[in-house]
């Protein structure tokens, strides 16, 4: 990924335009749910991804079917 | 200098080529027009990221050169327009809606943006995203860095995302129309939230190069814009092949809806239920009366199934682990942690854990559908069904639980007709096509790969008889931000 070094001048300017200092109005606050702490939020996302394997474990396959890994339509 | 007119803020393309060519005003007056708007408007809507004025001033002075020399290079000359904050322009920030990403400069220009460029189209302002484009999935509609997208019909429902800023900003006249991206529904539902009409490409038309990557396999760039012609006439521009992107598929588009089949030859498909008990009840009339008008373009329209597979654990399996994969940086520096959206953050982490053997099964399945959507063309041309089953939610409603207490569909219909179109690469069109609770709706056409002219003839031809795409959001709300 090419990214480029600015000078603050120079990011400065560019921020200029920004939302932020156009007064974007403000974001209410996320609605936690106070059930779910980051530890929560991760084992429920390990879950859905385990809930997500057993349902392709599901789908019979046959040994001859290739990955669409070059995927062009 | 002259004064624009409130109606040249929802006007099309060819409407404002036309007044430009007539020198009713000029580029600078125009843009410096819509500029001024999107700086005054944008910010209530949390649409912009960023304004890009002094830029835009420069091009237009520069096209107004070319149109005195009666130079024209097409129809998006002297147009204004936005791009996703996912598209990169050089030396200006592109904050991809997160976060960690809000002070990110690049040293290039993404190739859509440089192809509308040559084109004389000038580019106002970056609009507002979901952050990392949503990511493997998110929670709330304030995942974002500029907060959520408010809705113009409606502010306290969302835009609908993750190309929430261009939604709102066509919607709103802020701009003639702007470029979104889809890796599953990201063009489609805030097109239908916002009532707009939106394009998703088939999968490698349009070059990502300087996009920010989600899928490699999935992600897609497409127009956002007031009516099927324009998507045309954007889609012209930038579609075709491109060395920097590798899944570009070396095809070139050229919008010619005159040599398009005649409608009669062409065989539309619809599951019933979409249109009946599935729709929010509040939705149905409208429908109703959407697939009625489509029936009266004289295509031959017929039941369909959509193929049976698990499309959602397949598309969040490919979605988790590509994105995972590419913001694996992120993720082990710990600055994930500063992403507005918890589900995010969880789902990002627990991205790098998705076996290979999941991965490569999802992908194995996903040839499958492929092969089951080409059979499925044998039949029919186009898939029809409803963009989204209702309006848009209120800001505050989580966006992983169903919208409303109804019972699950008895039978699926075309519910999933994002995920499918998406995981076989499938173009689609959302056509605004009535209201819901004072909220829009919208109807979406898929085809085969590389039909868009197709979808667009329809398109064009539904929006000929009927005058959605025509609705403004209500002045009061504009005028209250």
């Amino acid at each position: 990924m090419a990214t480029l070094k600015l000078t603050r001048r120079e990011i400065a300017a560019a921020l200029s335009g920004s939302a932020v200092l156009l007064g974007q109005t403000p974001a209410p606050p996320v609605p936690q749910n106070p059930a779910l702490s980051p530890d929560d939020e991760l084992k429920a996302a390990r879950e859905a991804i385990h809930q997500n394997s057993e349902q392709l474990a599901k789908f019979p396959l046959p040994m001859s079917t290739e990955p669409a890994v070059h995927f062009k339509t | 200098m002259a004064t624009i007119p409130d109606d040249i803020f929802f006007a099309t393309i060819t409407e404002i080529n036309q007044k430009l060519k007539a020198k009713e005003f000029s580029v600078r007056e125009l843009t410096k027009a819509f500029s001024d708007r999107l700086e005054r408007l944008g910010p209530g809507y949390n649409a912009l990221a960023l304004s890009l004025r002094h830029q835009a001033d420069k091009e237009a002075r520069d096209v107004d050169g070319d149109i005195k020399r009666e130079r024209f290079r097409g129809p998006l000359q002297g147009i204004p327009f936005g791009a996703k904050d996912l598209l990169a322009y050089a030396k200006q920030p592109t904050t991809w809606g997160a976060r960690p990403y809000a002070g990110q400069v690049f040293d290039y220009t993404a190739t859509p943006l440089t192809k509308l460029a040559k084109t004389g189209a000038i580019l106002t302002g970056k609009l507002a995203m979901v952050e990392l484009a949503g990511g493997p999935s998110y929670r709330f509609a304030s995942a974002s860095l500029t907060g959520p997208g408010l809705n113009p019909w409606d502010r306290t429902r969302w835009s609908g995302g993750s190309s929430s800023g261009s939604g709102i900003a066509v919607a709103a006249g802020l701009v003639t129309f702007a470029l979104g991206s889809e890796t599953s529904g990201s063009i489609l539902t805030p097109s239908a939230f916002c009532g707009i009409t939106g394009l998703r490409p088939t999968y490698g038309l349009v070059s990502r190069h300087g996009a920010m990557p989600l899928s490699w396999t999935l992600d897609k760039i497409g127009p956002m814009c007031r009516s099927a012609e324009d998507c045309g006439l954007v889609l012209h521009e930038i579609a075709g092949a491109d060395s920097k992107d590798p899944a570009t598929g070396g095809k070139s588009f050229y919008y010619a809806p005159q040599f398009s089949r005649d409608l009669k030859y062409v065989r539309v498909g619809f599951t019933p239920a979409d249109f009946g008990d599935t729709a929010e009840p509040a939705a149905r009339p409208d429908f109703a009366k959407a697939l009625e008008t489509i029936r009266s373009l004289g295509v031959q329209v017929t039941e369909v199934k959509l193929p049976e597979f698990p499309y959602g654990p397949i598309i969040s399996t490919i979605i988790s682990s590509e994105a995972a994969s590419i913001f694996e940086p992120l993720i082990k520096s710990g600055k994930v942690d500063e992403l507005a959206d918890p589900k995010q953050i969880a789902g990002l982490k627990a991205g790098l854990e998705i076996p290979a053997a999941d991965y490569l099964k999802a992908m194995r399945i996903r040839s499958l559908i492929q092969s089951a959507f080409s059979d499925l063309f044998d039949n029919i041309d186009v898939l029809l069904a409803p963009s989204r089953f209702g309006p848009a939610p209120k800001i505050w409603q989580p966006l992983d639980r169903p919208a409303t207490d109804r019972p699950q569909p008895r039978e699926p219909g075309l519910t999933a007709l994002i995920p499918a179109g998406n995981l076989a690469g499938l173009p689609a069109l959302s056509l605004p096509c009535g209201f819901a609770d004072g909220m829009p709706i919208a109807i979406q056409l898929v085809g085969r790969p590389y039909t868009e002219n197709t979808l667009l003839t329809i398109g064009r031809d539904f929006q000929a008889r009927t005058d959605w795409h025509r609705r403004r959001p209500p002045l009061n709300t504009i005028a209250n931000t």
